[in-house]
């Protein structure tokens, strides 16, 4: 025990706090597992839940997934890529989209937002659990996105969030109450301490100066400064905000625009239609197919300025000296066509959302059911989970259950025989 | 008086251990959240940078606390130190610091001062509240609004003073508990824990 006390403190920079906290015993194994290297204990594991996952055929799949993350959450205390967490939550998600009774599951619909916490864009993806029904009952649904609107500074929306629960009826109530009250607490000690400061900011601001502002005359001689300095069809364009009269309106200032006070987020109550196909592109300036060899380039005159002829071949010899050679290239094995070497490795999936690529699959199952198109092998068998499995792998672990039942039934008949269980081992 | 500069008395360690305390409660409180992080100041100690509370009232129930700790103490009769988290909803207990607090009862007696340097005492006590602090990777998350109490185990025949009552162990039931690094000032040992509510997962 005492070295496992200095472990987890050597590492507690790699060890990422969770919501519900960490099991101590099995972050000391994962931390001591890790250090000496020895990881095919956790392989072991993690390949029997990626069994499960395909193995299972009782009436609650949803409970192997939730097992399953929640013991890679502990087993990988610093999370990161090679847990695979992200990619197992959103398989997760996915996988049970369209079951309608886990929807408020509390179980699944803590799932969606452990997979929103790993979202570009959370409140995306609350909104559209929101018009898919997913956790519209649970009260942890409620609390997590008003928790993300109250990240974003936004008390309004996280307010009207905890209402839009009370609407619906969320279960628990209390523990709803409870975490709204706390955010009512916080929002008022925050405009409590935002009065404060501006009272002590009240003093005279110290005289400023505006920018884009015109020069004020100072002394005695009223002379107006030149307002368009610069000369010439160049400081036009940007004089033109000077021809205002000039007047009283001297010192106005440029308009601020500000998102939070003006717009607060007009898209917020766009629900519908989220697993809804997006209509057809919105192409402009299609060209219809045509014959291209009828086509003939309009010429223009001879002084309009569109004919783009190659420049003519001189009618002499550019000197060239003797002494100088065409210059060496220096050998290179690339092929200098190839040259987008670097830009071909950008990473194309910064666009693809997870929310982008769930409704991707939902429109392409739709697809499937429409063109009747339908894949002949257990392909949901064989990747589900994080890790892809071959044929073989499900066929000798169906070989391996029902030999087991064989020889538990022998067992059974044969009462106290040893024999099946030294016959099990190779 | 060169031999009195160097070592340490039962006075001396009663003080060191209170003070322990008293900056140690305000660490978990801070750490924990269980007052808003503005309340607090930071301090110097210990060549660490500490968060004091500046709320008056927390504040100067402390220091009654710290006060009547030192004195039990110095008399040896103090046998544990509890700092109890509780949900302020449901009073259920979420968090239970404890420290156990052994005394050599021979300084009593024998008034000699025992050898330990100052700056190796230090250098113990800075190493707890250090792990106190670390503890933020495991422990969960505090949801709700909590509040704290203290409680202090003292040997049975004492008078409880009248600003304490007595009361129950206040445990956890389900508990996951980590124990975290001690100090002695060789005198006064303290041996540092906390219990957490286990989480479901496994």
């Amino acid at each position: 025990m005492a070295e496992g006390e200095v472990e987890w403190e050597l590492c507690k920079e790699n060890i990422q706090p969770l919501r519900c906290g960490r099991d101590i015993s099995a972050l000391h194994q994962a931390l001591s597992q890790q250090q000496e290297g020895t990881t095919s204990a956790i392989n072991q594991q993690k390949q029997a839940f990626e069994l499960e996952l395909r193995m299972y055929d009782g009436d609650d799949p949803l409970d192997v997934w939730d097992r399953y993350i929640k013991w890679i959450e502990q087993t990988y205390p610093q999370g990161g890529k090679e847990s695979g967490l992200n990619l197992l939550l959103e398989r997760a998600v996915m996988k049970f989209t369209e079951e309608k009774k886990y929807h408020n599951d509390s179980r699944y619909v803590n799932l969606w937002i452990k997979f929103t916490e790993s979202c570009p864009d959370p409140l995306d993806v609350y909104r559209y659990m929101q018009a898919q029904g997913i956790g519209t009952l649970q009260a942890s649904f409620y609390i997590a996105w008003s928790e993300e609107y109250e990240k974003r500074g936004n008390s309004r929306m996280a307010d009207s969030i905890f209402q839009e629960g009370f609407k619906c009826g969320a279960e628990s109530l209390d523990r709803l109450q409870q975490f709204h009250k706390a955010l009512q607490a916080r929002v008022c000690r925050q405009m409590m301490t935002s009065v404060i400061d501006q009272e002590t900011d009240d003093e005279p601001d110290e005289p400023q100066r505006a920018s884009l502002n015109e020069l004020k005359a100072k002394g005695k001689k009223k002379a107006v400064a030149p307002i368009n300095r610069a000369t010439g069809t160049v400081g036009y364009a940007r004089g033109l905000q000077f021809k205002q009269p000039v007047g009283p309106s001297q010192n106005s200032r440029l308009m601020i625009f500000d998102e939070n006070k003006e717009h607060p987020e007009p898209q917020e109550h766009k629900l519908e239609s989220w697993a809804a196909r997006p209509t057809a592109k919105a192409k402009e300036n299609e060209q219809k197919p045509d014959k291209w060899t009828n086509v003939k380039l309009p010429q223009k005159s001879r002084f309009g300025h569109s004919v783009v002829a190659p420049p003519p071949k001189p009618n002499f010899q550019p000197f060239v000296e003797e002494s100088d050679q065409p210059p060496v290239v220096t050998p290179c094995k690339i092929n200098p066509a190839v040259n987008n070497v670097l830009s071909a490795r950008r990473p194309r999936r910064e666009e693809q959302t997870p929310l982008k690529r769930l409704q991707e699959m939902q429109l392409q199952q739709e697809d499937e059911d429409k063109s009747g198109e339908k894949s002949m092998y257990c392909k949901e068998l064989l990747l589900s989970g994080v890790t892809e499995f071959s044929f073989e792998e499900l066929r000798a672990e169906r070989y391996r259950q029902k030999r087991s039942q064989r020889l538990e039934a022998a067992s059974i008949d044969a009462n106290n025989q040893e024999e099946p269980h030294t016959s099990q081992k190779d | 008086m060169s031999k009195t500069l160097q070592g340490i008395t039962l006075k001396g360690s009663a003080e060191l251990v209170a003070e322990f305390f008293s900056f140690g409660i305000n660490s978990i409180l801070y750490q924990r959240g269980i007052y808003p992080a503005e309340t607090f100041s930071r301090v110097s100690e210990y060549d660490m940078s500490l968060q004091l509370t500046t709320d008056p009232k927390l504040k100067n129930y402390l220091t009654n606390v710290v006060t009547q700790l030192k004195e039990w103490l110095f008399d040896c009769t103090v046998q544990k130190l509890v700092v109890v988290i509780t949900c302020l909803e449901t009073n259920e207990v979420l968090e239970r610091w404890q420290f156990d607090i052994e005394c050599d009862k021979t300084a009593k007696e024998d008034s000699a001062p025992r050898e330990k340097s100052m700056k190796a005492i230090q250098e113990e006590i800075r190493s707890v509240i250090r792990q106190i602090t670390a503890t933020v990777t495991f422990l969960p998350l505090l949801e709700t609004a909590c509040a704290f109490d203290l409680l202090i185990y003292t040997d049975k025949d004492l008078e409880v003073p009248e600003q304490w009552e007595e009361s129950g162990p206040q445990l956890i039931d389900q508990s996951e508990e980590v124990r975290l690094r001690s100090f002695t000032t060789s005198i006064h040992k303290v041996n540092s824990m906390v219990a957490y509510k286990r989480t479901n997962s496994m």
